[in-house]
């Protein structure tokens, strides 16, 4: 950004054509700069760091039943996540993001690496590969919805025609996150096919010219030359999916409220249940949980940042 | 918009509602604290000399065909009064939703002068004292509740004093599939009544292929909480303390009663053996099972009949809900929500407007019109006879099964049902204890004590905000 105020700037030659710099002139720009700068301040103290201050304040208080905050309490919210329930619904929260997250992105990969050795059609089957990108999270989970319907599961008709055992995937411990990953990488896998298709067109012929000059085909050339050169989308994408990972809702919501008994209850989930549902509105826990929930998203952030992103090669 | 699963908005709903809390936030802790305000019933006079018609705003949770009856009936209402008092239907998502809508807006100090609140939210709604009480109404008018179904009186009865008025309200049924009934060799005429008739009914009804797979179940139904309510009733057990919390604030719940224990238990041999199907939490799963054909027995609201006789390509049978036990004494409680007219902060104008409104819902006419076109029951039981209704229980005999029911049904404390600031989440944790001993290896007992105990911490939470 070339905002503030440049007023120690050497002058190389002497023949500028320019006047020198008055302070009333840096004052001018200064009150230019702001002037720009402005709006999106108002936007970002509005929409930003006020609501976060709020639920940094609501997260240290209790609340009548109106949900109005009515007594200090100080980190208590905080405290009571020492428990088991909240430590199940982190590692619920890890489960579901890294589920999500390492299918979606490899999937997309071998995807768009797959469709480099298709000539003709290629450019039908990236649209049709990205397509689950225009769906909506609540059209998309009604559909699995249906899928998975524990009376009469599309899926386990067709496991029955193949003589195969049924699976329940909604109504088991064990079955419903991953039938919820499943789900949710289906909906991610057009996202991530359009980032590395995007990518894949973008490198240079002279790069892939000179590997096979150099005798490298197939899955050597793919790994060695093209994999790495998609370092920024890889990454973007990994970083991109751990977030939405995160905030998950909608397919939750639909698809099976957090149940059974808690074992798609994700971080995102907990927050909404305490806030709204059950006609509760225990806005003090919801936001002590939130606030977890944005110090998750920030560490899984600098974490991927200072691991991965020293690997990526931007050419 | 479709129609969604029981209690579960859409992500924008709660977006929605994220941001109105937001904006609430804003202004929230200077608005509309204290009491003050005339919470008692104005008299028909306020309505005299209007300059203009007084605007009454009704928020709902009615869509698809049920709001499109309502509407009618809205339309019905302000057509006859027209000048006087204009009613507005507002649709606010989910019976959940709406009630986080409403709390914001009682936070805003800006509640709708009308709004429709589900059962469990009663308690709540008299703690917040936004409202006039229902009793208020009917002793300024004399009002005649004679003709309005006991049962419902009973539930939203506290204190001695009406506190609402019941609209839309049903009492669960058990639904059969006739046909495979027949097919069975069993007589549709005579459904079971209590658990262990429906496991020998399951016996007949499940088929299985050749390779040992279930292609129809004797039995399946969703994990709903509002069913142990109706079971603990049917058997004459309090769900919570103090005479179901009617006799003070109640302080725990007791669904790990041994009779609820034993439904758990029974149901999980049910899944266990083949002849249910595991179904979750959902209910529309539970209709789709049984309309599919998937499970010949069910358990539902009444107000599912009208959709099951639609999406059935069988005939769909209705019975009582059944018994834990046959000794059980039976009885019945309802579900659904019911009215309730805001005082805090609206004029005496709004409010009697209000009130003719709730009126003009409660006469034989409307709710002819409402039970014929909805399945909820007639909350003036002179409706079952209007011709609506006889037209449509002369089409599907089914529909007088509810009705029965509720007659056949004692009024007590069992029958009123548990009123307490936290049903809504004891329904949930019964659930839970329910779900947990079908899904992993806790016993029925265990599972049900944890969950009841659990609740006990969100009582007492409840009842200290409320008492300071």
């Amino acid at each position: 950004m070339t905002t503030g105020p440049a007023t120690d700037r050497p002058v190389v030659s002497p023949p500028s054509p320019r006047p020198p710099r008055t302070r009333a002139r840096s004052g001018r720009d200064a009150l230019l700069a702001w002037g720009f700068l402005g709006p999106s301040v108002v936007v970002f103290a509005l929409f930003l760091v006020y609501p976060l201050g709020r639920t940094v304040y609501l997260s240290m208080h209790g609340n009548d039943i109106i949900g109005r905050p009515n007594r200090f309490v100080g980190l208590s919210h905080f405290a009571e996540m020492a428990s088991p329930e909240y430590v199940q619904v982190l590692v619920t929260t890890l489960l579901f993001t890294v589920g999500v997250v390492l299918p979606g992105v490899a999937g997309a990969l071998v995807i768009v690496l797959l469709l480099e050795g298709v000539l003709r059609g290629q450019k039908f089957l990236r649209g049709a590969f990205a397509l689950p990108f225009a769906f909506s999270v609540a059209s998309a989970s009604v559909i699995f919805a249906v899928f998975y319907s524990p009376g009469n599961s599309v899926l386990n008709g067709i496991l029955y025609r193949l003589g195969l055992d049924q699976v329940p995937w909604l109504t088991s411990q064990e079955m419903a996150l991953w039938s919820i990953v499943i789900t949710t990488v289906w909906m991610n896998l057009g996202y991530g096919v359009l980032v590395l298709a995007a990518g894949i067109g973008s490198i240079p012929k002279e790069i892939n010219e000179a590997a096979r000059i150099d005798g490298a085909t197939g899955p050597r050339l793919a790994w060695d030359v093209t994999v790495p050169m998609l370092g920024p989308q890889l990454f973007f994408l990994i970083v991109i999916s751990t977030i939405n990972a995160l905030q998950s809702f909608g397919q939750i919501h639909i698809l099976t409220g957090g149940g059974p008994v808690g074992s798609t209850t994700t971080l995102v989930y907990s927050v909404y249940q305490d806030a709204f549902a059950y006609g509760t509105s225990d806005f003090g826990r919801a936001s002590a949980q939130a606030l977890v929930l944005l110090l998750v998203v920030l560490v899984c952030t600098v974490v991927q940042f200072g691991v991965i992103e020293r690997k990526v090669h931007y050419s | 918009m479709t129609t969604f699963p029981r209690r579960r908005g859409v992500k924008a709903a709660a977006l929605l509602a994220s941001l109105g809390l937001l904006l609430s936030a804003c202004s929230g802790d200077d608005g509309a604290g204290g009491g003050g305000g005339d919470l008692s019933a104005p008299g028909p006079e306020v309505l005299d000399d209007l300059d203009e018609a007084v605007q009454v705003e009704f928020w709902h949770s009615m869509d698809a065909t049920n709001g499109q009856v309502l509407d009618e009936l809205i339309e019905g209402f302000n057509a006859e009064n027209e000048g006087r008092v204009q009613v507005t239907g507002s649709f606010q998502g989910d019976y959940d939703t709406a009630l986080a809508n409403h709390r914001a807006a009682i936070q805003q100090g800006d509640t709708a002068e009308l709004i429709m609140i589900y059962d469990l939210g009663t308690q709540f709604m008299i703690d917040s004292g936004q409202t006039v009480p229902a009793q208020s109404f009917i002793d300024e008018d004399g009002y005649d509740t004679a003709e309005v179904e006991e049962a419902l009186l009973n539930y939203f009865t506290v204190g001695g004093e009406l506190r609402s008025f019941p609209f839309n309200n049903s009492t669960p049924l058990m639904y059969i599939n006739r046909d495979a009934f027949e097919e069975a060799g069993l007589d549709p005429d005579s459904p079971p009544t209590d658990l262990a008739e429906i496991r020998e009914a399951a016996e007949d009804l499940t088929i299985t292929d050749d390779d040992g797979t279930v292609v129809q179940y004797g039995f399946g139904a969703a994990v709903y909480g509002w069913f142990i309510e109706q079971f603990m009733a049917r058997a004459a057990v309090p769900y919570c303390d103090n005479s179901n919390g009617r006799d003070g604030r109640a302080t725990e719940v007791l669904f790990d009663d041994p009779k609820i224990v034993e439904l758990v238990e029974w149901w999980d041999g049910m899944i266990e053996d083949d002849l249910a199907v595991q179904i979750g939490r959902n209910t529309d799963d539970g209709a789709a099972a049984f309309t599919s054909g998937r499970a010949a027995m069910t358990l539902e609201s009444t107000g599912s009949l009208g959709g099951y006789i639609e999406q059935s390509d069988f005939e769909v049978g209705a019975g009582y809900f059944p018994l834990i036990g046959a000794d059980d004494p039976g009885g019945s409680i309802i579900g659904g929500a019911s009215l309730w007219i805001n005082g805090e902060g609206h004029s005496p104008e709004e409010v009697r407007g209000s009130w003719e409104f709730v009126q003009y819902l409660l006469t034989p006419e409307s709710q002819s019109v409402w039970h014929a076109g909805t399945g909820y029951l007639a909350v003036n039981t002179e409706g079952y006879n209007g011709p609506e209704a006889q037209e449509r229980a002369e089409e599907f005999p089914q529909f007088s099964v509810a009705a029965n029911q509720l007659a056949d049904s004692e009024i007590n404390e069992n029958t009123a049902g548990c009123m307490m600031g936290v049903m809504s989440e004891a329904r949930v944790a019964a659930e839970e204890g329910w779900e947990t001993a079908l899904t992993s290896d806790a016993t029925a007992e265990e599972a049900m004590a944890d969950a009841a105990g659990g609740v006990g911490r969100t009582i007492e939470e409840y009842n200290a905000s409320v008492e300071e």
